[in-house]
């Protein structure tokens, strides 16, 4: 039985597009796809970024109006939900890089809880700025 | 890591993921803190982002930053393509198109920044 779940799932990740498959996978699997899923939010809004900043080269007035719309209350979750995703990938990433080199990969589950708390911490601290600075 | 699908430049480009995702945590750091934390409102008036750019360091920081992001972006978007299993030419499509939007990216953020200056 076992052994025919293990293979099932070597099999699984040979498939392409298999990272994304993580039902009744351990958290190192959950783990990998959302730096994943992650990355490629943080790249789109990357590239938003980029072209939100070309607002710069059309003078004050432009850049402005923009500034004070994205003030606005309704950018904040949007704001909250980036800032997860940097902290996410970029805390995970730590521990991948980590487990990358040999290090920690015994205490893995545990340095990934870890970096999740400093993240949840982060967050909160984060999503405290974004409503008082 | 998969040798068989990247040839021996798999390991190389891990290392250089890594390595560049490290110094996104200090770059992405002070980016975060210093445009979107200690400045009123998150966000700074034209004026400001003016006065911002007029100090050398800023700019060589910034620009070290948006270099350093794009590299860990397209390999970060390489990665998954290649996961996908994709055959020798569109490889090279893959690895040439990440090139050139990557480019394309830092070269537009270096002459933003310069027509903001200037």
């Amino acid at each position: 039985m076992v052994e025919t779940t293990q293979l099932n799932v070597r099999r699984r990740q040979r498939r392409p597009g298999a990272w994304l498959h993580v039902r009744r996978r351990h958290v190192g699997s959950w783990a990998f796809a959302l730096n994943r899923l992650a990355g490629l939010g943080l790249v789109l809004y990357l590239i938003l970024h980029l072209f939100v900043l070309s607002l710069l080269a059309k003078g004050p007035a432009t850049w402005n109006d923009f500034v004070a719309l994205a003030k606005s209350p309704l950018i904040l979750p949007l704001d909250i939900i980036l800032l997860a995703g940097i902290l996410y990938h970029g805390l995970n990433g730590i521990r991948v890089a980590l487990i990358g080199v040999g290090i920690g990969v015994r205490q893995h589950k545990a340095l990934f809880w870890t970096l999740m708390l400093i993240a949840a911490v982060l967050l909160l601290l984060g999503t405290w700025g974004f409503i008082t600075v | 890591m998969n040798t068989k699908r990247t040839g021996s430049w798999a390991g190389t480009l891990w290392i250089l993921q890594a390595l560049s995702g490290l110094l996104l945590i200090l770059l992405l750091g002070t980016h975060m803190i210093v445009n979107h934390f200690v400045v009123e409102g998150g966000l700074r008036t034209y004026e400001d982002v003016v006065s911002y750019l007029s100090n050398p360091i800023v700019v060589v920081w910034e620009i070290l930053f948006l270099i350093v992001v794009t590299f860990h972006a397209a390999l970060g978007v390489r990665s998954i393509l290649f996961d996908l299993g994709p055959k020798k030419t569109a490889r090279t499509v893959i690895n040439w198109g990440i090139t050139v939007l990557g480019l394309l990216a830092v070269g537009y953020g270096v002459w933003l920044t310069f027509q903001i200056i200037g």
